[in-house]
């Protein structure tokens, strides 16, 4: 079963990813903030990574360039974010993400997107998003 | 073997104890050895400890000095601008902490004006570490929350939805209200319906019905919305 | 007559959410007994009707006096020898040889133990580098306990503890280090001798400039107790007496990553701590 870790500091965004993560058949894990999401990685393998950008202590973007310097078997990032700046774009793929998507993301969006990131297909095309 | 004491370099006028388990002759090569070998400590206190002192410090080269510079500034008044200078280019994480703490623990205006300051900034990390030091300042922020949530940009709104969160405020459920109730953004509305899943009471309902209405076609805040509505039901 | 207190399934999401984020402790669903067991004694020592207004006063109290009485009785803080014994087994097994492999110098390697509570701590660190650290031999370690609280440090550096406080010392170890005092068990002068105590507070920034230049720091069960600024404020200065590549022991249920961003996780196989990263000033 494919693992992923969500790191976001709104309890409301981690339930919200966490319920269509997980009726797709994902195993999910959260973080409130990158320090803690790094506590985990020490402690479990992960298939995907879901990553707010601002965030206590430790925010998105330095969440993943600490992560992407480990020496550990890597896996697809997807940051998500507020904010429509280019810029912040440019720093979320700079710091190691494979996708960059603006909050809210719509659940069929977000899971056909890591689906695609993680190589696989619609385990039913009926299932309704 | 014998477990033995020696005294070992003076660090800060104070000798403490080396534990040791060592043959007789081991032992007192360890002495000689401790004796020859002080631990040296990097002096990061040569230069004169007064405010003007400090204040040079502040802008050291050694990030160290920089943040003994930061937390001894406490002591003297009229320091947060200075603070709010450096913090606005200080490129060290560590500084920046120490900085961030000496100013929460000053709050005077200047500090909270400074830490308004941060918000609008590029850097993230201090971005975020500053709204992490308002919300511990709850009685100082109060005043700027109303002016903050009609800020132009979207950004600062949500950052002040967040700071709100550990507010220990009464108004916290009425701004919130507001927010829902008034703000266009989808994103900042999205912040405060999380915070009323944990503040909301029957106040909240009816501004949290009609935000349903107001985004019918909005997975996320249907879902917020109505998992507020529940906590609120079922407190 | 009064409804019966209760706390449903939505009031116990609703504080689990909110303690997590207050202390970093993160109760499973299997502690729900435990948890709701705890909430309604302090609902009842508070006079709160409900759960909502209970949490609302936890919420919005401005001394932040309930939320430390409520941690209190969430966390059972008992001290005697070998406690978390895991992270001593660390200290000698990983913590230590990291240490050695980037010492240039032969300075002594320095342990600071904080809060020295009774001495349980610091003694037992003691008696376990003797007892499990070959590596002795060939360095010299200080080990320097402190705690606010003088009459405790007294007892500490006395050295004298019930049954009850070496329950978990093996028998061998309990002969070894220990001579009995009638109900008593007293700790050998040498291991008095190999500890030193002194008095600090560890949220008096000034306080803390005199203890530096360490190598490894227990501070278990401590920073949870203190508000956020100050608890932000105390690992600071830890981080300033840490030498680089340093670690810091927190509790079981105490994490940094809720605490400050300037230390980084460390996985060792016996246990979780965090270090201040190698190279940085």
């Amino acid at each position: 079963m494919k693992r992923i870790l969500i790191i976001d500091d709104a309890a409301t965004v981690r339930l919200y990813h966490r319920g269509i993560l997980e009726n797709a058949g994902f195993t999910v894990v959260e973080a409130v903030n990158g320090l803690e999401a790094l506590e985990h990685v020490a402690n479990t393998v992960f298939d995907l990574y879901l990553v707010d950008i601002n965030m206590p202590k430790l925010d998105g973007y330095g969440f993943l360039r600490e992560l992407r310097s480990k020496d550990i078997p890597q896996a697809p990032a997807i940051m998500v974010s507020t904010e429509a700046a280019v810029n912040d774009q440019k720093l979320a793929y700079a710091s190691g993400a494979n996708l960059y998507l603006i909050k809210p993301v719509r659940p069929q969006r977000l899971l056909s997107h890591v689906l695609t990131l993680l190589g696989l297909t619609l385990p039913n095309p009926d299932h309704s998003l | 073997m014998t477990l033995a004491v020696v005294n070992v370099s003076p660090i800060a006028n104070k000798k403490f104890h080396s534990l040791l388990i060592k043959t007789k002759s081991e032992i007192e090569m360890a002495l000689t050895k401790a004796a020859s070998q002080p631990t040296t400590i990097e002096d990061e206190r040569q230069r004169i400890r007064d405010q003007a002192g400090l204040l040079i410090a502040l802008a050291d080269s050694n990030p160290l000095v920089r943040r003994w510079a930061a937390r001894d500034l406490l002591t003297y008044s009229n320091v947060s601008a200075a603070l709010v200078e450096r913090l606005l280019i200080e490129t060290e994480p560590s500084v920046i902490e120490v900085i961030l703490t000496t100013l929460t623990r000053i709050g005077d205006e200047c500090a909270i004006e400074g830490l308004i300051r941060c918000l609008r900034t590029e850097n993230a990390m201090l971005r975020n570490a500053a709204i992490e030091a308002m919300k511990l300042l709850p009685d100082e922020i109060a005043p700027f929350i109303s002016h903050l949530l009609n800020d132009p940009d979207p950004d600062v709104r949500i950052f002040t939805v967040d700071v709100l969160e550990s507010l220990r405020h009464p108004q916290v459920e009425s701004w919130l209200i507001r927010v829902i109730t008034e703000d266009a953004h989808l994103n900042v509305c999205g912040a405060a319906v999380d915070l009323l899943g944990e503040v909301g009471s029957e106040c909240a309902r009816p501004a949290l019905l009609a935000l349903k209405q107001r985004f019918p076609e909005e997975p996320y805040i249907q879902f917020a919305a109505d998992l507020a509505l529940t906590r609120i039901a079922a407190g | 007559m009064a409804e019966p207190l209760t706390i449903n399934d939505e009031d116990f999401l609703k504080f689990r959410e909110f303690f997590y984020r207050k202390t970093g402790i993160l109760f499973e669903d299997s502690k729900r007994y435990f948890v709701d067991k705890r909430l309604l004694e302090r609902m009842n020592a508070t006079a709160s009707e409900n759960f909502r207004s209970y949490f609302t006063m936890l919420r919005f109290q401005t001394s932040g006096e309930e939320l430390q009485t409520l941690i209190n009785a969430m966390t059972v803080n008992e001290t005697y020898f070998f406690r978390e014994e895991y992270q001593f087994q660390c200290l000698v097994n990983s913590m230590l040889t990291e240490i050695i492999a980037h010492r240039k110098t032969e300075i002594p390697i320095r342990i600071w133990s904080v809060p020295s509570s009774s001495g349980e701590e610091p003694y037992g660190i003691a008696i376990y580098l003797l007892e499990y650290w070959p590596q002795l031999r060939n360095w010299d370690i200080e080990i320097i306990s402190s705690d606010i609280d003088t009459s405790i440090l007294n007892r500490a550096r006395h050295g004298r503890y019930s049954a009850r406080a070496v329950q978990y010392m093996p028998t061998i170890l309990l002969n070894k280090y220990f001579h009995r005092d009638g109900e008593y068990f007293q700790i050998n002068q040498e291991l008095r001798d190999a500890v030193e105590f002194t008095r600090i507070n560890v949220t008096d920034a000034a306080e803390m400039r005199t203890h530096r230049n360490f190598d490894v720091i227990f501070c278990r069960n401590l920073l949870i107790y203190f508000d956020d600024l100050s608890r932000k404020q105390t690992a600071e200065s830890f981080y300033d007496a840490l030498n680089p590549g340093g670690f810091i022991c927190l509790g079981h249920s105490e994490s940094m990553s809720r605490i400050s961003a300037l230390f980084r996780v460390r996985k060792f196989p016996e246990a979780i701590v965090y270090q201040k990263p190698w190279g940085m000033k």
